[in-house]
């Protein structure tokens, strides 16, 4: 177990939170975009996060899986679509509509999106105090050699 | 008679055991939305306890994380709560501190009877 293994974890918390906001981000921008990259409605996108797995190939996480430690933090396993069917609205005057004259819209509903977004912000939250703990016990630790 | 006596390796070795604490519940914090995490935490207190009983030496406490599955709180499996999580966090650093601001004090009384300063 190193000196700055919490500050790492902490670290790893907020690059995690930060792309979920990413990604939700994305959904919002994308809640009216009938024309996704295959031709196809944008489908609503999703971060599934794991535990960090220690044995990657630094120096660092070698040593980690070496010393047994067992805090790794986090990290994302893979951003995923949401098979849910898109939504179908009754629009004859838009560009795609169908011949019976309904449009594919994204499955994105933005209310659902704003409450993840509330949700990645407040945990991103609690990692950056976690840090700030971390960083306030290590420098106590130091004024000992004063 | 050695410089350093057990009150002092005592403290030096809660020292440890709290900084570990630290880092567990902050990887707890970090893994609030990870499906089928399951909590880490260490009862450092409890082992300090036996191994002052058992007299074994205070250097040689090695402190074993455990983890808990028997609690899961949401539908995407993670036990994760994180407001309980933070308030333990807060109590474990003051708690760091209070150990160091003591290990301080008694080395500078040390310091003092050796004529350092």
């Amino acid at each position: 177990m190193g000196l700055f293994d919490a500050i790492d974890v902490a670290g790893s918390g907020l690059a995690a939170e930060r792309l979920r906001m990413d990604v939700t981000a994305g959904n919002l921008a994308n809640a009216q975009t009938t024309q996704g990259a295959d031709g196809q409605p944008y489908r609503r996108r999703e971060v599934v996060l794991q535990e960090a797995q220690a044995g990657g190939q630094s120096f660092g996480s070698m040593l980690a899986s070496a010393s047994a430690s067992p805090v790794n933090g986090v990290q994302v396993a893979g951003i995923v679509e949401d098979p849910a069917a898109p939504r179908r609205v009754y629009d004859p005057g838009h560009p795609d509509a169908d011949a019976q004259g309904y449009v594919s819209l994204p499955n994105v509903n933005p209310v659902t999106e704003m409450v993840d977004l509330i949700g990645a912000s407040r945990t991103y939250e609690a990692n950056v105090t976690a840090m700030q703990a971390a960083k306030q016990l290590f420098s106590k630790t130091l004024e000992l050699l004063r | 008679m050695s410089l350093f006596d057990t009150t002092q390796l005592s403290l030096e070795a809660a020292m440890r055991g709290s900084s570990l604490r630290q880092t567990l519940l902050t990887d707890n914090l970090a893994n609030v939305n990870t499906p089928g995490y399951q909590r880490k935490d260490v009862d450092f207190h409890a082992e300090l306890a036996s191994a002052m009983e058992t007299g074994s030496s205070m250097e040689s406490v090695a402190f074993s994380p455990s983890t808990d599955a028997s609690r899961t709180v949401r539908a995407d499996g993670s036990a994760i709560d994180a407001d309980q999580e933070s308030a333990e966090l807060a109590k474990n650093a003051l708690e760091y501190q209070a150990l160091v601001s003591v290990a301080g004090s008694r080395t500078t009384i040390i310091q003092t009877a050796m004529g350092v300063r």
